[in-house]
């Protein structure tokens, strides 16, 4: 739909359409029931799924060497094994700790970081689970969660000594759409923190005047003009936590609670007159914890609902735009990962996870889930072109290339509260 | 508390159907696998190592379940690991996960989660 610029010149530049379709079926919830299931369902599902997936590509990597289970090993013979992995870490915080300390009002000390050089990994599938030993295999790039083909043999010692490793590789990738020749943009942005000391209101309405096209002489308007959609990928607002302390709210503190909600949505307004906007919840927005995190309502948006451009979309987000597909989420996988592998910068876990097929491959573990039975909603089918995670320290960008030719741009979004930057 | 006597029988409240006979209770404990002693439990394949006639308390075995052929297969089809974690899932829909994933699973589980009169869930479920 084309908005039109508000503006005396006589030829304002119109606003650029783009086919949109969002992908978001497999994150939605609604038709499951919970029927007391554990989380083994969906790891068994995560195990299946990728196990035939690397059984198709066994025969190009090792051809000669026999498959096994965990319990068909046999001593000194070489053979590959495929299960899932598991981190023994040292660190990592159980809740069997919490039962053994002492009461006490001060929280648990938390790490940044919990990796520990006396991490170990171990390879587990239906039949049992064995130790791996080997220098090829780091426990530090590794986290529990992860399917993957180890090629080596029991040493004997009660262990597995790992020669080489396989993960499943990039997904297959659609064909980039031929350009039709006008450049059109996207914006990202996340971590607008609206209701906490960081954010700066001045600063997102310059940002929502710049895309709306009030800003500026025609050609900064008609860069603006190119823009076809925004995305807001998590941490819109930041609910006051001191007044959420168990006691009853007095309708004063009420107010203040539904605050920085009101807010946004008058700024989404402005925003969703004029561009298709997609909102995604983040781990601080008031929706479900566990990922998938389903979209946040209707009626926090008030305002903006009204307009069919605005859409508000599940965590983690896929969709296509003029068939160029985009995924991403508002940054909690790759924060929990950042917890409990290590790797050179974001990116890396970026580049990780799609060369692993997996959005989150700490979930259940260590990253709240909602236990699904039949499927893992975050094994990823098919390669995207741009993949993004929000709500990070700052700015970066990478492409990087798959195996069959696969191009993905990666980009990790920076808080605008504290940056004041958006991707465009 | 090994009493035996009949008014016992009543006053304890079997909550589960198929009574057998205390007498069965105290043959030798035989490790045979034949599902139709309906007294051995399938948990133990048929030897009375958990539940000895000394211990038993109103008459009856623990774990009385309406245990016959039918129990029997799908128990093995429940505790076959190629198929999936069985806990928290109707033995149907594990059934038609493990169909639509390609696994194969032997179709007279199907038919008999149709047409006979057996639990729909597996052994564990609600008890863990």
């Amino acid at each position: 739909m084309a908005a039109m610029e508000v503006d005396p010149v006589n030829n304002h530049p119109q606003r650029k359409q783009s086919h949109y379709q969002s992908l978001d079926e497999n994150f939605m919830i609604q038709k499951e029931t919970y029927r007391g299931q554990q989380y083994s369902q969906i790891y068994f599902a995560r195990l299946d799924l990728m196990r035939t997936l690397i059984y198709s590509l066994l025969p190009n990597w090792k051809p000669h060497l026999p498959v096994r289970t965990v319990l068909g090993l046999e001593e000194g013979k070489e053979c590959i094994i495929v299960g899932t992995l598991y981190k023994d870490m040292k660190l990592k915080p159980s809740i069997l700790d919490e039962y053994s300390k002492e009461r006490s009002a001060t929280p648990l000390v938390k790490p940044h970081n919990f990796t520990h050089p006396d991490d170990y990994l171990v390879l587990e599938d239906e039949s049992g689970r064995v130790k791996l030993r080997g220098t090829v295999l780091s426990p530090s790039v590794y986290v529990t969660g992860n399917v993957v083909a180890l090629h080596g043999k029991d040493s004997g010692a009660g262990d597995y000594l790992v020669e080489d490793i396989l993960e499943a590789g990039l997904p297959p990738q659609l064909e980039l759409p031929y350009k039709s020749g006008e450049d059109k943009y996207v914006v990202f942005v996340s971590g607008l923190n609206v209701g906490s000391n960081s954010s700066n209101p001045l600063q997102f309405q310059l940002f929502v005047d710049h895309i709306t096209g009030h800003l500026g002489d025609e050609k900064v308007q008609s860069i603006a003009a190119q823009i076809v959609q925004v995305v807001i990928a998590g941490n819109s607002v930041e609910v006051p936590r001191g007044l959420l302390n168990g006691q009853n709210l007095a309708s004063k503190d009420q107010s203040r609670l539904s605050e920085p909600i009101k807010e946004v949505d008058i700024l989404l307004t402005q925003i969703a007159a004029g561009i298709p906007l997609d909102i995604m919840p983040g781990p601080n927005d008031p929706a479900n914890f566990s990922l998938p995190q389903q979209p946040l309502h209707r009626c926090l948006f008030p305002g903006s609902a009204a307009y069919n451009t605005f859409r508000s979309c599940t965590n983690p987000h896929s969709f296509d735009l003029d068939n160029v597909r985009f995924l991403g989420t508002s940054g909690q996988n790759i924060d929990d990962l950042e917890k409990y592998s290590e790797a050179k910068d974001k990116l890396a876990f970026l580049e990780r996870t799609l060369r692993w097929r997996h959005l989150a491959p700490t979930a259940p573990n260590t990253l709240g889930c909602y236990p699904f039975t039949d499927r893992d909603p975050f094994l990823m089918e098919s390669c995207p072109h741009v993949y993004f995670i929000g709500n990070q320290d700052r700015y970066e960008t990478r492409l990087i290339k798959g195996s069959e030719g696969q191009l993905v741009r990666l980009i990790c979004i920076p808080r605008f509260s504290e940056t004041g930057t958006a991707v465009v | 508390m090994a009493s035996r006597g009949g008014d016992i029988q009543g006053f304890y409240r079997q909550r589960k159907k198929g009574i057998t006979k205390p007498a069965n209770a105290k043959a030798k404990t035989s490790s045979s696998k034949k599902p139709s002693s309906p007294n051995r439990s399938a948990a133990t394949f048929g030897s009375d190592v958990t539940q000895p006639p000394a211990l038993i308390s109103h008459a009856s075995l623990d774990l009385q379940d309406d245990y016959d052929a039918n129990e029997e297969f799908l128990r093995q089809f429940d505790m076959n690991m190629a198929y999936g974690p069985c806990l928290g899932m109707t033995r149907m829909a594990r059934w038609e996960r493990a169909s639509r994933r390609g696994l194969n699973p032997p179709k007279d589980v199907e038919c008999l989660l149709r047409s006979a009169k057996v639990r729909p869930e597996c052994l564990w479920d609600g008890r863990v």
